[in-house]
């Protein structure tokens, strides 16, 4: 049997905050030197790719959404539950009774996830939102399955030598010390026409 | 700039006890619960493109676009022999501009493609959503069937997927189309209008 290519990594998550409407999901997959997004709209996928050489950094940013669902999904249970104990008709009761327990269900799910959170990922040319990983829990179990390629593709960043990186990467980059080869020159010739860049 | 790596959300820069930590630790701008991971290529240096060195020698062989600069190798994919500026390298293999630009809009190189059509889901829609209204199926179950059959072979999602959807796709349209032809037969055959 042929070994598959990608190995699915996370779950394909809605880009936007109402993933329930929303066609446009995101899942990323595992590749043998990369890890491949894919942005789907249902017809049509849009691929990514992040060589395991080439990251620079992931960022989680803890987000609040999870509180703002708990409590919607809170409120839902306990107004559909009143309508279906005050309502006094079988027929409401069991209709309002379902919709409750649909919402209970879903704060289940939401407070059984964990603390949500916002999770990007950053190489030389870009920085790019990863909506599949917007759980803190379950970032974190990606970050450590990736994190043992990543160390295999670039080495690994001892905790003592960060300090002394950071300071160079500041020394390198200060407006002073930019080499000329970044800073091109240019020729005004025509000044209605734009600059030439000489060198 | 103070620092290589900013806050996602205040954009203040981030100092190195943030960095590479178990747990989540608050920026010190804005109090966001922050949990970095850099890795070395953030302190990677870039080294600017290799342009080509010149012919000096009559005979040397020279590169297809630049005539004047030095041939380093042949592009594995047309075989002419390119500068160290044309030079275009992907994971070992070596291209020259037209076969990569080429490359990437027929296909053929897989790491390049960065967009698929995915006909077996278009052909699985229009053989489901249109039975919620069902007259729309005389149109639609021809429409999934052609693009069941016509992109059979076409790729699917680049991760892996079989062709069971097309197949219900056919089986749903091929009903649909059946029924219909089934209902105009018996309508034009057997109900007679009154005399």
């Amino acid at each position: 049997m042929r070994e598959k290519e990608y190995r699915r990594l996370t779950r394909s998550k809605s880009r936007s905050i109402f993933g329930i409407v929303s066609t446009a999901r995101s899942s990323l997959w595992l590749g043998q030197d990369h890890l491949l997004g894919i942005d789907t709209s249902g017809y049509t996928e849009t691929y990514k790719r992040f060589y395991f050489r080439d990251i620079q950094a992931v960022i989680l940013r803890k987000t609040e959404w999870w509180k703002a669902w708990g409590v919607a999904f809170g409120a839902g249970t306990a107004l559909f539950a009143l309508i279906a104990l005050l309502g006094g008709d079988a027929i409401v009761a069991w209709i309002f009774g379902s919709l409750a327990g649909l919402f209970l269900f879903g704060l289940i799910l939401d407070l059984a996830a964990g603390p949500s959170c916002a999770c990007c990922l950053r190489t030389a040319v870009q920085t790019e939102e990863l909506p599949s990983m917007n759980r803190v829990r379950r970032a974190r179990k990606t970050l450590a399955r990736l994190r043992p390629l990543i160390a295999q593709a670039q080495g690994e960043l001892a905790p003592e030598e960060i300090p002394a990186r950071m300071q160079a990467w500041l020394a390198a980059n200060s407006p002073g010390n930019l080499t000329p080869s970044a800073t091109p020159r240019f020729v005004v010739d025509d000044p209605n026409a734009p600059p030439r860049i000489v060198g | 700039m103070d620092s290589p790596l900013p806050c996602p959300r205040c954009k203040a820069p981030l100092n190195e006890s943030l960095v590479n930590r178990s747990d989540l630790a608050p920026c010190p701008a804005c109090g966001t619960a922050l949990q970095v991971e850099i890795y070395p290529a953030l302190f990677r240096r870039f080294t600017p493109g290799r342009d080509g060195e010149a012919v000096v020698v009559e005979t040397e062989s020279s590169c297809f676009y630049h005539p004047q600069k030095k041939a380093v190798l042949p592009c594995e994919g047309c075989g002419r022999f390119l500068c160290a500026l044309c030079d275009c390298e992907l994971h070992g293999q070596h291209f020259c501009p037209a076969c990569l630009e080429s490359g990437k809009k027929k296909g053929r190189i897989k790491r390049l493609e960065n967009e698929r059509t995915l006909y077996d889901n278009i052909a699985l829609s229009l053989a489901i959503y249109p039975l919620l209204i069902f007259y729309f199926t005389i149109i639609t179950a021809p429409m999934s069937l052609y693009i069941a059959l016509r992109y059979w072979n076409a790729p699917r999602s680049i991760v892996h997927r079989t062709k069971a959807r097309l197949i219900v796709a056919i089986l749903l349209a091929g009903l649909q189309v059946t029924g219909w032809a089934v209902g105009i037969f018996y309508l034009t055959t057997r109900v007679r209008p009154h005399a």
